[in-house]
């Protein structure tokens, strides 16, 4: 990849100076107009039947205008499997789902008219661990589940509580473990987490006196919510606007739809008024998507040498009480499920099972960083088991050029031996530090991979437009939550298009004016949407020499484009500036050669295909990122703190489009997985969520971040952008297994879940004496 | 959504006459417990009495009875007062320990003790002092130990009308080291799991523990195998705090892990300011 100019530095984040200055427009800060505002009654039983809600005294309380319930809007919704309402019908399935909603002229009033709701219930026996929700005699959650309609590559069970049963049968498991010298076997636990977005859910929503619907929301998605508010409300897309503003954060709990809809009812009533929600942080903890639980079982046989002959994995996740997108995680899990290791023999069972906590969702890591806490723990007990170094056995097993995934997929670009490496390289890997002061010493490793886990027919595209002075404008449909997603993409448009990236403008999406982009998930903006710009710009400067060769009366094989000029290699004279260029280009005659220049360019997989339903083989993978984690820990065996010395990370991004972002999210998604690894865990009782805010629920703050060393491995992706793949979430993924690996090393205990908190590392020393 | 009336004192007496007088009436000092338990609905304020700006609230000072702690000083500021410092770090510690910069930039020393809360983190240290409480109402003045003050969780000794005006360490200042040992789940910006101080006084110690009982308590049957058995063996005395504290298991902690905890820390502590 010669010659780059943009593309490969670090440009300043195109929003920098907004975000600094407190300029930067989120959905509070906008005045939109008329407001009412709504807030929500929420259920105060985690199952049962609704016998009645009494809203008279709500609706004669001061300020209200509306209080509505799910009876007056029974419509479905959901991104893969459509098994959910905005408000509980008939029944409520988890603590604190919303029963009825309330719009008032102030948000105390509707506060306190929330109060005044009066709901009976009915409450039925609950189901709260998986593993018992799918035995056969288990309460049923959704008696409706065989009617629900849903995309075809998931497999629900007609009658049970499993909303979906995704399978890999890969080479012979028997034969893999009759082959193997030993085998070994444990059974894994990762609790709920949730994302801590520092900006919460919001929306707010306007129906216009001609029946258009706009909505302003924080969803990671505007055009998926245009998507299925078209369909839960059988409106035309050119009716329904969703508008983008700059969003604090998302991690995936923004993904899909999530709250827009609530508000659309009211907005009906009163058309011109603008409906708003805000959440708080507890309705924010515990009414959108929760990390799912994962219960798992690992049986992995492997040779004397190291290498791995099978692999049944079985799992077990708490979708919670709807699982519209939780499937969707259990199949990535499924698919993936060797992790960044090539095992010719592989049965997996990943089930996704309907209970009565909070609905599980995306979370960075779509499932990855559960399903590869277990693979990454195993390997350690593996290498004990036969006297071999961790890093060892991981290099053996690893995936190579040419390698198979789970379903079989063969995977070109990667360099994961060289991910590990470097990490292992900089702790020290294979020097044990002595203990001091009576705290012990550990290292630990873990590796990572992740693909986009997106339907194949995922979709971006954008269009450029050159401005008649030659600068331009980038539209695309991708939400900037704080990655630095505008930045990159610009400079992808400037490399392509030769113009400076300083002369380009770009702009969060609004669906009435930017072009369709599927959603901002998956880590797969910089390569998808980057595609579409890439082609985009490929078009629009195509047009700069189609237009330049009229004009200049040349070839235009002979003419460049310095982003200034349109010049010819074989004659000096013949040039045209982009102005000329650009602005409606006239001969001197006076005759026109071409309007304005508008580029486009689309992007869809070419490369994916469905999986087969009764062996899960097939290509899920749009593009395969490998990296790895490092760790050195120090622990007081006394208290069971947990002391982070040195912390290493990897990640192979092919082509790093900005080095300074990419690193930036090396270091986010460590400290994301950081706190996970030590701190995050969502705690139930019987359904009730009871740690909703910071008091409680601990996250890592600026004392507990270590200095990190990061190293970006750059193998490209033949098909990416300038040799791009997506990096996003998969920092977060090694994270918490090679903390938990450094940790078993220092005291030769072992972990079969986390956080590690100082109370569970000193249970285990005590459990092991 | 929090709603009540606000009303701004520049003097002592009007204050104690708000409390005296209205219904539902709270004093707001730095306001980061009572702002957060009234929006979790701990809480039912109908009128809030702001208190930050009274002067004879802002007193820090030291005399011959010793260093006075006003009852609007924040933590920041009793942080970095010299005598603090130099005679009783242990509560500098403790003061310290509590939140983060920004919090200690308006929490104040009254409002952690009269919050009650048994974790608190300026209780033990102020436990091991003998710290005086100053108590004023429209009636008169009157001061109590701080180990009467603290009545149970969230509960103190003070009746209606009556405000902490200020907290006194009194003379003698301890001789020898003293320290503020706190387990929690970060180890930043989170409440005690356990506290644990431990105040050297000549050949004696005393030790004070948050977060295991319904108030902060003293530790006598480790201070008593210390100070007049003459233990030495600081594990074996340690051992001995269980007898002092009744935890309970919540999202902090479980009961088991604050009993082993206080234990470690009371040894440490011991280790730390009467030697290994
Ligand atoms: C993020 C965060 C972290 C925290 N971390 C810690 C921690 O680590 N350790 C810890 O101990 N605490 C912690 N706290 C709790 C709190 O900050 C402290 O207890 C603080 O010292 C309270 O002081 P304040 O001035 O803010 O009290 P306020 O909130 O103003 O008052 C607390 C209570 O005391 C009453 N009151 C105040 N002044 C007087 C007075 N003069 N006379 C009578 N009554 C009075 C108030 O009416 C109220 O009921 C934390 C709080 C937050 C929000």
């Amino acid at each position: 990849m010669a010659d780059l100019k943009t593309v490969g530095t670090s440009v300043p984040r195109k929003d920098a100076i907004e975000k600094v200055t407190g300029s930067a427009e989120f959905i509070e800060d906008r005045y939109m107009g008329p407001m009412l505002y709504a807030k929500m009654k929420k259920s105060t039983v985690a199952h049962g039947k609704i016998k009645n809600i009494d809203t008279t005294r709500a609706l004669k309380h001061p300020g209200v205008k509306a209080v509505l319930t799910g009876k007056e809007y029974p419509n479905r919704i959901g991104l893969y499997l459509i098994d959910r309402t905005f408000l509980a019908v008939d029944k409520v399935r988890f603590w604190g789902e919303p029963v009825a909603v309330v719009a008032a002229v102030t948000e105390k009033a509707a506060a306190e008219a929330v109060d005044l709701i009066e709901v009976e219930y009915e409450e039925l026996p609950g189901v709260f661990d998986p593993r018992e929700g799918m035995k056969p005699d288990a309460p049923i959650i959704h008696e409706d589940l065989a009617n629900y309609e849903i995309v075809p590559i998931f497999y629900p069970e007609k009658g049970t509580n499993i909303a979906n049963h995704f399978k890999v049968r890969k080479g012979d498991i028997d034969k893999g473990f009759a082959e193997a010298d030993k085998i070994i076997e444990r059974d894994y636990y990762v609790p709920q987490m949730q994302h801590v977005p520092i900006e919460t859910h919001k929306a707010a929503v306007q129906w216009s006196l001609d029946g258009k619907l706009t909505v302003w929301s924080t969803a990671q998605s505007p055009n998926v919510v245009r998507q299925l508010l078209a369909k839960s409300l059988d409106m035309p897309m050119h009716k329904i606007r969703v508008i983008s503003s700059y969003i604090g954060g998302g991690f995936g709990c923004k993904a899909g739809a999530s709250i827009e809809g609530l508000l659309v009812p009211i907005a009906q009533k009163f058309p011109g008024h603008i409906v708003r929600i805000v959440f708080n942080r507890e309705e924010d903890m515990q009414g959108t998507f929760t990390r799912q639980a994962l219960y798992s079982k690992l049986k992995t046989g492997v040779k004397k040498d190291g290498r791995i002959t099978a692999l049944q994995y079985e799992m077990v996740w708490d979708g919670g009480a709807y699982t519209e997108y939780g499937v969707n995680i259990v199949r990535a899990a499924g698919y993936s499920s060797t992790g960044a290791y090539d095992i010719p023999n592989v049965k997996t069972d990943s089930y996704c099972v309907y209970t009565n906590n909070s609905i599980g969702g995306p979370v960075r890591g779509f499932g990855m960083c559960e399903m590869q806490w277990g693979i990454e723990r195993q390997l350690e007990e593996i290498a004990r088991e036969l006297g071999m170094d961790p890093l060892e056995v991981r290099l053996i097993n690893g995936m190579k050029k040419g390698s198979t995934t789970a379903s079989g997929q063969v995977i070109h670009d990667l360099d994961y031996d060289k991910c590990l490496k470097v990490v292992a390289d900089k702790i020290g890997w294979g020097k044990k530090e002595e203990s001091r002061d009576g705290k012990y010493r550990g290292k630990g490793i873990a590796g990572l991979v992740k693909c986009p886990a997106q339907p194949s027919n995922a979709a971006s595209s954008a269009m450029i437009r050159i401005n008649e002075d030659g600068t331009a404008h980038v539209m695309i449909g991708a939400t900037e939550m704080g990655q630095g997603m505008l930045t990159a993409i610009s400079q992808i448009a400037s490399e392509a298009l030769h113009i400076p990236v300083d002369k380009i403008d770009i702009k969060v999406p609004d669906t009435d004016f930017t072009p369709y982009e599927w959603q901002s998930v998956g880590s797969r903006i910089t390569y998808t949407c980057g595609t579409s710009v890439k082609r985009a710009a490929e078009d629009a400067l195509g047009q700069i020499y189609r237009v330049a060769a009229d004009l200049l009366e040349t070839p235009q094989e002979d003419l460049s484009f310095d982003g200034k000029k349109v010049f010819s290699a074989k004659n000096p004279d013949l040039t045209a500036t982009i102005r000329e260029v650009a602005d409606s280009c006239k001969k001197c005659t006076g005759e026109g050669i071409a309007g304005p220049i508008i580029g486009r360019g689309s992007f869809v997989p070419t490369n994916m295909t469905n999986l087969d339903p009764e062996t899960g083989q097939g290509n899920p993978g749009l593009f395969y990122c490998f990296g790895a984690t490092g760790v050195e820990v120090e622990v007081d065996p006394e208290t069971g703190v947990v002391k982070i010395l040195q912390l290493a990370c990897s990640i192979d991004a092919g082509k790093a489009v900005n080095p300074q972002l990419c690193t930036a999210q090396l270091h986010g998604g460590t400290i994301m997985g950081l706190s996970t690894a030590l701190y995050e865990e969502v705690r139930f009782d019987k359904g009730i969520m009871l740690n909703r805010n910071f008091t409680d629920y601990k996250i890592a703050t600026i004392d507990n971040t270590p200095h990190m060393d990061s190293f970006i491995v750059e193998t490209p992706e033949t098909n990416g952008p300038y040799g791009a793949r997506g990096i996003g979430e998969q920092p977060m993924i090694g994270v918490a297994p090679a903390i938990a690996n450094a940790v078993s090393d220092a005291l030769g205990v072992d972990f079969n879940t986390f956080p590690l908190t100082p109370e569970r590392v000193w249970q285990a020393i005590k459990n092991k004496k | 959504m929090l709603s009540y009336d606000y009303v701004k004192c520049n003097d002592l007496r009007l204050a104690c006459q708000e409390l005296e007088e209205g219904e539902q009436v709270y004093l707001l000092a730095g306001g980061t417990d009572l702002i957060v338990g009234m929006r979790g609905g701990k809480f039912s304020a109908k009128t809030l009495v702001d208190i930050k700006d009274v002067p004879e609230l802002k007193v820090l000072e030291e005399d011959d009875r010793g260093i006075t702690v006003g009852a609007a000083v924040t933590l920041n500021e009793a942080v970095v007062f010299a005598p603090i410092r130099d005679n009783v770090p242990i509560l500098a510690e403790g003061c310290h320990s509590v939140g983060s910069y920004s919090i200690r930039n308006r929490a104040t020393m009254a409002g952690n003790i009269c919050n009650a809360s048994p974790a608190a983190d300026t209780a033990a240290p102020l436990y091991c002092l003998d710290a005086l409480v100053n108590i004023k109402s429209s009636e008169g003045s009157r001061s109590m130990p701080i180990k009467d003050f603290f009545a149970g969780p969230g509960k103190t000794a003070l009746n209606k009308g009556e405000l902490v005006q200020s907290i006194l360490i009194p003379r003698p200042y301890p001789e020898g080291k003293g320290v503020y040992l706190k387990a929690s789940r970060t180890g930043s910006v989170d409440l005690a799991t356990v506290g644990v101080a431990v105040q050297r006084w000549g050949e004696e110690v005393k030790i004070a523990i948050g977060a295991v009982a319904a108030t902060p308590v003293r530790a006598f049957s480790v201070e008593k195998a210390i100070n007049e058995k003459g233990e030495k063996n600081y594990a074996d005395a340690a051992r001995l705090v269980h007898d002092d504290i009744s935890p309970i298991t919540d999202l902090r902690g479980s009961r088991e892990y604050r009993y082993h905890m206080v234990e470690v820390l009371v040894r440490r502590g011991l280790e730390q300011t009467l030697g290994v």
